[in-house]
């Protein structure tokens, strides 16, 4: 047992080895038994504590525990490889990116930066069992009727009255659907886009205040509330996609939308420049304030296009699955999965792109 | 909420211990049975406390035969007037249900009894 203890100690910084190589010594005088077995448990709680390995393994444990459970949410039970391959890859991402992130940057440098990472983990895996119900969805054909019908409008939007001259899709039930191989790159693209920022501001070395997180986080929760007040199921100009907010009551919202679209990455940025603790040098406070506005707008971007594309999505999914949802939302209108998938049209990752790249673009001004 | 400079009820214990015999270097079996703790919660107790230079420790220099060397702890100067100062002000009554480690109640065992002053 010792020399599992010394082992043990070999773990931690060379300031706390004394320290659990102590309470290893200390056990021979401690009377055999469960006596001893405590004791010796507790300089293994020692070891595990002093090497942050509880932190280390908890967090882990929690990502797998996650990750598991998205995935088998996610997991279709017919044939569809394209799904599978997307949640494979989604774990493969959210598992790998960290290391490269913390070879590259270093850790986490603040409980702001761990918390807002956990954030954007849980984001995107909340999204994958909502993605994969659409995709699903949408790859399998109706039967025929207003089903089929409205499939294969949404399939082809050009078919649809006044969209334009019809390109395909004109015999009805002879659409396909579901995710291509090209989509699904290019969602895991902005996906690992998206992640890939998260880290690198979140990061030990990126020179992003925890204060500015914490304000970007702010204005980006607000904005993604708006957004999703606004247009919970995507943007469609043809149905009436706000089951919540009707006539004027519209009005409000919109306004507060363009306000904080533009205004919410710009006041984060300018308030986190402001806040921001700088160097004498005025050549230095400026680029230190110019980081704090330009972290503070992306994560703002960030945080209001994660916001919206995950209860975007989930609300959408919810709607396809679940009857009860839909005349909850749609009340009296008796509309069947398809119809309503017909009516969002799953474009939270346009706002997500609109967002973020608005925040990028606007908050470096002020500084 | 508790401030930065309060100690625990735990930590009080420790610091009641150890201002038994301020000059004697102790060991953490004798520290544990004095003051009930386990060993997983008495040790990171005794690292904050030296880490604030209120304990001293250092490595037994003449080790029992057939057994490894011990650490030893006691307080320093600092740490046994912020000791005197944090017992003093402790309340007297303490609430039910605390482990008797809070009062210093218990009394070390005979194998882990205090070690001699070392020089």
């Amino acid at each position: 047992m010792s020399w599992l203890g010394r082992a043990g100690a070999r773990l931690l910084p060379a300031g706390r080895r004394d320290w659990a190589e102590a309470v290893w010594a200390e056990a021979h005088e401690v009377p055999t038994g469960w006596p001893r077995l405590a004791w010796r448990a507790g300089g293994v709680w020692l070891i595990a504590r002093e090497a942050t390995m509880v932190r280390w393994i908890g967090s882990r444990l929690v990502f797998a525990a996650a990750a598991g459970a998205a995935a088998w949410a996610a997991w279709p039970a017919g044939d569809a490889a394209m799904v599978r391959a997307d949640v494979i890859a989604t774990v493969l991402l959210l598992a790998g990116l960290p290391l490269l992130a913390r070879w590259v940057l270093g850790p986490p440098g603040s409980r702001a930066a761990r918390r807002l990472r956990a954030c954007g983990y849980a984001a995107v895996l909340a999204l994958m069992p909502a993605k994969a119900v659409l995709e699903l969805f949408l790859g399998a054909v109706p039967r025929g009727g207003i089903d089929l019908r409205t499939y294969d409008v949404f399939q082809c939007p050009n078919a649809m009255p006044g969209q334009g001259p019809v390109v395909n899709c004109l015999v009805p039930g002879t659409s396909t659907g579901g995710p291509t191989a090209g989509s699904e790159v290019m969602l895991l693209l902005l996906t690992a886009c998206g992640l890939a920022v998260l880290l690198a501001l979140t990061a030990r070395r990126a020179p992003v205040a925890p204060a500015t997180l914490a304000i970007g986080a702010g204005a980006g929760l607000a904005l993604g509330a708006a957004m999703y007040a606004l247009a919970p199921l995507g943007f469609n100009p043809a149905f009436p996609d706000r089951p919540w907010l009707h006539g004027g009551a519209v009005d409000p919202f919109v306004a507060l939308f363009w306000i904080l679209l533009f205004g919410g990455p710009l006041v984060a940025g300018a308030v986190a420049g402001w806040r921001c603790h700088v160097p004498a040098d005025a050549g230095e406070a400026s680029a230190a304030r110019a980081w704090q506005g330009l972290g503070a707008g992306l994560v703002c971007g960030g945080v209001g296009a994660a916001f919206v594309t995950v209860l975007g999505t989930g609300t959408t999914a919810l709607l396809v699955r679940s009857a009860r949802v839909r005349d909850l939302l749609y009340h009296g209108q008796h509309l069947t999965a398809s119809a309503v998938y017909g009516r969002s049209c799953s474009r939270a990752g346009t706002w997500a792109l609109i967002s973020c790249f608005s925040s990028a673009s606007r908050s470096s001004g002020p500084c | 909420m508790r401030s930065r400079r309060e100690f625990s009820p735990q930590t009080l214990s420790v610091l009641a211990a150890l201002c038994d015999q301020p000059s004697r270097w102790q060991h953490g079996y004798a520290l544990a049975s004095q003051t009930g703790l386990k060993s997983g919660t008495l040790y990171p107790i005794l690292i904050r406390l030296a880490d604030r230079g209120l304990v001293e420790a250092c490595w037994q220099e003449e080790p029992q035969p057939g057994r490894p060397r011990r650490y030893l702890y006691r307080l320093t100067p600092g740490g046994l007037a912020s000791a005197a100062g944090a017992l003093a002000a402790r309340p007297q009554q303490q609430p039910s249900g605390r482990p008797a480690a809070v009062a210093g109640a218990r009394q070390p065992g005979g194998r882990g009894a205090a070690a001699p002053a070392v020089p």
